[in-house]
């Protein structure tokens, strides 16, 4: 599998990357690369730099890259601002979705929807075309329909509001998605509905970047690689069975692994 | 200050009224606002002088309301346009005041005026001729909805007058629109009684063109029982107050305000709310936004007046204000005075910019930054345009209107 996807040109390429935020340094030197139709997770402690790997690709205006490169289909996406990369296909699936009180879920979906379809050079959909691709959608993750009218995220339980984040990846037809910790606070059930949705979204096309500190979601979806994260570093990279040996020895592990390199 | 000049020296102001007379006679005395007290210590000077240059206006031209047609079953009214009003429906009746029953009305108010609080009153009634007072008396239920208009004339200062007598039993929606005309200054006082057991959702829209000004006073009283709902916006303005006086004359009443301000370039737009509780009982629960951008500058002044007799009073009242630039200022000052001690009184003030993490999350699906402040500006509005009595269709002027940069 792997030599068939890496005949294609990469999706998403790290170099080398070093971020800071008011000065303190997060990442430090991480490299990365994608390929459509791979799955790759990323595990790490609290604080090792994972979330902020994921918000320095999506282009989050608070952090700093101080060296290396994030190359998005070939094209370096250093100076793009995050409307820009979202528009061309970089989803970031958040670990705690943001409220927007006021801002109807079904308008907010529309207008993102549109300015993804906008980059792709497709018709933009009015309210009505609109609620018929929705409907569709809300399908892939067992959402109700009476979510599209409350304010975006507003009184979500916590399953609801990762479910949502699905929802819109499956609207905005990625080519990645980087999702952050998609699985904490979810029950069994929401989590096998949230992986059940993520599978079927992703094709041979796209590539997925899972976050994640858990081999619950991993059971459900086998990544290709699992990288473990410590300091702002990639520290090791294995296949599936990395995340299970990490279950089992736990970080203080990878510590040791430090200690020998 | 061309008018103050006239005040002064009364020449201009030929064949008035007996209220014009008691109204200048005590403006004669002192003819400006106290620049020291708190109602006017912030008011930008200039601007307040601009308010006072133009010359009073008595004959408007012909006015163009800018609202698409009259929704069905509405009832619009034009102060200063209209001939008598007897409108009488099957459940209700909305009739004229009679000059005698206005009269007697206004000296009783004049008569309880302070000259600091209520300058912004004297001034209209000293300005306002017979035919830009207008006085009603509803009655009844299932009212149409009531569109009242007031406006000024370019390069003229004019004077409107409202007085509206809501009878026992009645609930009504009433929609105030008031409109400044280009380089123009409007004077609108409003005056409200509300009988026991009335209920009145009130909207009031107010908007300006190019350095156009407004002096906006509305004043409330509610007798028991009665329910007095205001949602109010303001904007567009050179120079604008909107003074909010409401009493609650014995308890038992319930107030609910919902107001907004926007500021933008150099204009400054201020607020001052006074609720007083007369009695046990009463009920007040208050948000004030203010949105200040470019140079502008919004103020907010809220006192809620609780006496000994106001016990199981429950009022809250909430100043949330947003500055979009560095060089646009707020000043919000929401206060209690309580005197009775079994009461529950609360109040609070926030300033912030736009959010950061919804404009991220916004933008990381595609959402461009202009777009997704829009968003975020729309959704701060929200809570108040929802409580402002306009139907949809009629909006699509003031959603405009808002979004103009």
């Amino acid at each position: 599998m792997q030599s068939t996807m890496k005949e294609l040109d990469p999706i998403l390429e790290v170099e080398n990357l070093s971020a800071s935020t008011d000065n303190l340094p997060i990442l430090k030197g991480v490299s990365l690369t994608v390929y459509p139709g791979e799955i790759h997770a990323i595990m790490g402690r609290n604080g090792c730099g994972k979330s902020t790997l994921s918000k320095i690709i999506a282009g989050h205006p608070s952090y700093n890259i101080t060296n290396g490169d994030i190359k998005f289909l070939g094209e370096n996406i250093n100076s793009l601002e995050p409307e820009e990369r979202a528009q061309s296909g970089i989803f970031l699936g958040f670990q705690y979705p943001i409220e927007i009180p006021g801002v109807s879920n079904l308008e907010f979906l529309r207008v993102s929807t549109n300015a993804r379809r906008k980059f792709l050079n497709k018709e933009e959909l009015d309210t009505f075309d609109f609620e018929e691709l929705v409907k569709e959608k809300l399908e892939l993750v067992k959402m109700n329909h009476a979510f599209l009218s409350r304010s975006v995220n507003q009184g979500f339980s916590g399953g609801e509001k990762k479910r949502n984040e699905i929802l819109q990846m499956a609207l905005l037809e990625p080519k990645i998605a980087i999702l952050d910790e998609t699985d904490s606070g979810l029950d069994i059930d929401a989590l096998r509905i949230v992986a059940s949705g993520i599978k079927k979204i992703s094709n041979a096309q796209t590539g997925i970047i899972l976050i994640t500190h858990y081999q619950r979601l991993l059971d459900e979806i086998e990544p290709n690689y699992v990288h473990v994260m410590s300091d702002g570093q990639i520290i090791k990279t294995g296949e599936s069975d990395l995340a299970l040996e990490l279950e089992k020895k736990g970080y203080e592990w990878t510590d040791n692994f430090i200690k020998e390199n | 200050m061309e008018i103050i000049e006239k005040i002064k020296t009364n020449k201009s102001i030929d064949n008035e009224t007996e209220i014009q007379k008691i109204c200048l006679n005590k403006l004669q005395s002192s003819p400006l606002p106290n620049p020291k007290s708190e109602q006017w210590r912030l008011s930008n000077k200039s601007k307040f002088s601009n308010f006072l240059d133009y010359s009073i206006n008595e004959k408007d031209p012909k006015f163009d309301t800018p609202f698409p047609n009259t929704s069905q079953g509405t009832i619009r009214l034009v102060i200063g346009n209209n001939c008598q009003i007897n409108l009488i429906g099957e459940n209700y009746s909305i009739q004229q005041l009679s000059q005698d029953e206005l009269d007697k009305y206004i000296k009783e108010q004049i008569s309880c005026f302070d000259q600091d609080e209520n300058w912004s009153n004297l001034l209209n009634l000293s300005l306002s001729n017979t035919k830009n007072i207008l006085g009603l008396k509803i009655n009844g239920s299932k009212i149409p909805s009531i569109e009242i208009f007031s406006h000024s004339s370019s390069n003229a200062l004019s004077a409107k007058t409202l007085v509206i007598f809501l009878e026992k039993n009645c609930d009504v929606e009433l929609l105030q629109v008031n409109l400044g005309k280009e380089n123009s200054s409007l004077s609108q006082s409003t005056y409200f009684c509300l009988d026991e057991n009335s209920c009145v959702n009130h909207g009031v829209v107010s908007y300006g063109e190019n350095r156009s000004n407004l002096l906006n006073s509305l004043n409330v009283i509610q007798q028991k029982n009665s329910e007095y709902n205001l949602g109010s916006v303001h904007f567009k303005f050179n120079y604008a107050r909107f003074e909010i006086s409401i009493k609650q004359s014995e308890g038992n009443a319930k107030t609910n305000i919902k107001g907004m301000q926007i500021t933008k370039k150099d204009e400054q737009i201020s607020t001052y709310t006074k609720i007083e509780f007369n009695g046990p009982n009463g009920f007040l629960d208050q948000i004030n936004k203010s949105l200040a951008d470019d140079e502008s500058h919004a103020i907010f002044e809220g006192t809620i007046i609780v006496p000994k007799i106001a016990q199981k009073t429950n009022a809250s009242q909430l100043s949330r204000n947003l500055l979009l630039s560095n060089h646009a200022q707020i000043d919000t000052k929401p206060q209690l005075e309580i005197i009775a001690d079994d009461v529950k009184c609360k109040h609070g003030a926030t300033i912030s910019q736009l959010n950061e993490d919804e404009l991220f999350y916004m933008r990381s699906r595609g959402i461009t930054l202009p777009e997704a402040s829009k968003l975020q500006l729309s959704s701060y509005f929200q809570e108040i345009i929802s409580f402002i009595p306009v139907s949809k269709d009629r909006w699509d002027l003031l959603d405009k209107l808002l979004n103009e940069k």
